[in-house]
C-alpha cells in the first residue's frame, strides 16, 4: 500500500467545484432572468445549489482534518494563510464602501443642499441602538475570546458556554438592526446618504450573519469533541472572522453613525 | 439551553446515554480511514451517494436550463 513520504495534503478528487461554479453561473445569470423576465427559478436554483456545495465541500474538510488527520502543521498553516488572505479581501470589499461613504460625505453637492446629513434626512441617533449594537459586538468579541481561552484550557463546558454566549449576542445585534432597519425614517431610495447607509450597514449585517453561522459551525463541533487543546483550527478561523465583524462595526459606526449625523 | 448541555453532559458516565453526547470521534476515524479507494466525498456511506446524486442531478438540470434561458433571452422572438 502506497503511503506519501510528506506532510502535504494531495486531496481526493472532488466534485464541489464544478457544482459550486455551476451555482454561480445559476445565480448570476438568474439575477438577468428576474430582473427582465421577473422569474425567480433559475436564481433560486442556483442559491439550493450553492448551500449543498457549500455543506458536502465543508464536510468533506472536517473528514480530511478531523477524522483523516490530513491537516499536519504544515497543512495547517497554509489553512492560515488561506484565511488571513480571505479576510484581506474582505476588508478591501468594505474599504470601497467606505470610499464612497467619504466620498460624498466630504464634499456634500449642492444638491444635497451642500451639508452632510443631506437636507430632509433625520439621522439615526448613534448614542441610541446604534451605541447599544456596538457595545453588544464588543461583548461579544469578550466572549469569543473566552471561548478560545476555554478550548486551549479542555474546559469543554466552559467553551460550549462561551460560544453559546457568543452566537446569542450576534443574534441580538442581528435582531437590533433588523428593528432599526424597519424604524428608520429614511430609506436606500433617499439619495446617496440612504445609498451608502444601507449599502455598507447592509453588507456588514449580511457578514454578522456568516459570522453567526461559522460560530454555530463550531459550536456544534465542539460538542462533538472535534476540538482538542491543541488543534482547533477551525474555531480560530471563526474567531478572526468575527473580530473582522466587529472592527467593520466600529469603522461604520464611527465614520457613518457618528461623525456622518 | 445552557442547562439542558451540563445536565446531559454530567450524565455521560452514567449507564443510560441521553442524547449522541458520547464522543463518536474514533469512530469517524476508523470509518473514514477504511482503505477501500473510495473518495471523501462518497466515504460516509449511502447518505452520501445519495445526496451527491441530488446535487449532480441539480447541476445539470440547472446548466441545461440556464442555456436554453439565455438563448431564449438572446434571441427575440419577432411576432408577426
Amino acid at each position: 500500500m502506497a503511503h506519501q513520504a510528506h506532510a502535504y495534503h494531495m486531496v481526493d478528487p472532488s466534485p464541489w467545484p464544478l457544482t459550486g461554479a455551476i451555482a454561480a453561473l445559476l445565480m448570476t445569470s438568474g439575477l438577468a432572468i428576474w430582473f427582465h423576465f421577473h422569474s425567480t427559478t433559475l436564481m433560486t436554483l442556483g442559491l439550493i445549489l450553492l448551500l449543498l456545495t457549500m455543506y458536502q465541500w465543508w464536510r468533506d474538510i472536517i473528514r480530511e482534518g478531523t477524522f483523516q488527520g490530513h491537516h499536519t502543521p504544515p497543512v495547517q498553516k497554509g489553512l492560515r494563510y488561506g484565511m488571513i488572505l480571505f479576510i484581506t479581501s474582505e476588508v478591501f470589499f468594505f474599504l470601497g464602501f467606505f470610499w464612497a461613504f467619504y466620498h460624498s460625505s466630504l464634499a456634500p453637492t449642492p444638491e444635497l443642499g451642500g451639508c452632510w446629513p443631506p437636507t430632509g434626512i433625520t439621522p439615526l441617533d448613534p448614542f441610541e441602538v446604534p451605541l447599544l449594537n456596538t457595545a453588544v459586538l464588543l461583548a461579544s468579541g469578550v466572549t469569543v475570546t473566552w471561548a478560545h481561552h476555554s478550548i486551549m484550557e479542555g474546559e469543554r463546558k466552559q467553551a460550549i458556554q462561551s460560544l453559546a454566549l457568543t452566537i446569542l449576542l450576534g443574534f441580538y445585534f442581528t435582531a437590533l438592526q433588523a428593528m432599526e432597519y424597519y424604524e428608520a425614517p429614511f430609506t436606500i431610495a433617499d439619495g446617496v446618504y440612504g445609498s451608502t447607509f444601507f449599502v455598507a450597514t447592509g453588507f456588514h449585517g449580511l457578514h454578522v450573519i456568516i459570522g453567526s453561522t461559522f460560530l454555530a459551525v463550531c459550536l456544534l463541533r465542539q460538542i462533538q469533541y472535534h476540538f482538542t487543546s491543541e488543534h482547533h483550527f477551525g474555531f480560530e478561523a471563526a474567531a478572526w472572522y468575527w473580530h473582522f465583524v466587529d472592527v467593520v462595526w466600529l469603522f461604520l459606526y464611527v465614520s457613518i453613525y457618528w461623525w456622518g449625523s | 439551553m445552557f442547562r439542558h448541555f451540563l445536565q446531559v453532559s454530567r450524565r455521560q458516565i452514567s449507564s443510560t446515554v441521553r442524547r449522541q453526547l458520547v464522543n463518536k470521534v474514533p469512530d469517524k476515524q476508523k470509518l473514514f480511514q477504511e482503505a477501500n479507494g473510495m473518495p471523501v466525498h462518497l466515504k460516509g456511506g449511502v447518505g452520501d451517494a445519495l445526496l451527491y446524486r441530488a446535487t449532480m442531478g441539480l447541476t445539470v438540470l440547472g446548466t441545461g436550463f440556464v442555456i436554453y434561458e439565455l438563448v431564449k433571452a438572446a434571441l427575440p422572438q419577432k411576432k408577426d
